[in-house]
């Protein structure tokens, strides 16, 4: 569900501020640190920048297994996907509670 | 007839070819979707390093900016950008299909369930892009 919100977030982030479609202070270090220290901007992050790895890491699972046929090694791969997973969920919570 | 022998009895494994997905156009449309978590966690990881930057302070913020505004991080995006567009698609798609929707005695039909969803995305996202850009 995180993931559909996706979208609008990397076309402002990765193709309107590029293009100059945003005003100039929209992404102001200023602002930027104001609205992340908002405990409501907080929590929607975290499950806005952790939740998708975990779908990705299910899906990408079945990508190997079931789609390229290989069949080895079930439990390193679950534990690659899910250890990224992880680790990228770590390092969201580090870097919301350091903001 | 390939058998693995897994529990007491022996279980047989239908042989799959690796190219199963390429065979028919529906098989190819839900490899490109299963294919498109890797723009999902992309996505992810840019949120994440936009993160962190701001967590390193003004310099590492806006030189990531600045990174953001180059023409080879343009070009990523748009291929990001892609990507999860249809990744979210065709999930509201599947959503219209399995949710059913009943209205009384009556269920609502799976195209008017789709559009309900889509409106709700792009109302959604659009909250969110004002909240981000304005508020």
């Amino acid at each position: 569900m995180a993931a559909l919100l996706l979208p609008v977030h990397v076309a402002i982030l990765g193709i309107a501020l590029a293009a100059g479609w945003l005003p100039s202070d929209a992404l102001s270090y200023e602002r930027a640190l104001d609205l992340v220290r908002h405990p409501i901007t907080k929590v929607y992050l975290g499950v806005l920048v952790a939740l998708p790895l975990y779908h990705a890491a299910h899906r990408l699972r079945f990508v190997i297994h079931h789609q390229l046929g290989l069949h080895g090694g079930r439990r390193l791969v679950a534990a690659a996907c899910y250890g990224t997973a992880l680790a990228g969920t770590a390092l969201t919570v580090v870097a919301l509670v350091r903001i | 007839m390939s058998v693995t022998q897994g529990g007491r009895s022996p279980v047989y494994v239908r042989p799959m070819p690796r190219t199963w997905w390429l065979r028919t156009r529906r098989y190819r449309r839900f490899a490109i979707r299963e294919l498109t978590s890797v723009a999902v966690t992309a996505s992810s990881v840019i949120l994440l390093a936009l993160l962190f930057a701001l967590s390193r302070g003004r310099d590492a913020y806006e030189g990531f900016l600045g990174w953001l505004d180059s023409s080879g991080a343009v070009v990523l995006s748009a291929i990001i950008l892609a990507g999860v567009l249809y990744h979210t698609i065709t999930w509201l798609r599947l959503t219209a299909h399995i949710q059913v929707v009943r209205l009384g005695r009556r269920v609502l039909p799976r195209h008017l369930v789709l559009a309900g969803l889509l409106t709700l995305w792009v109302a959604v996202s659009a909250i969110v892009a004002y909240l981000h850009i304005w508020l």
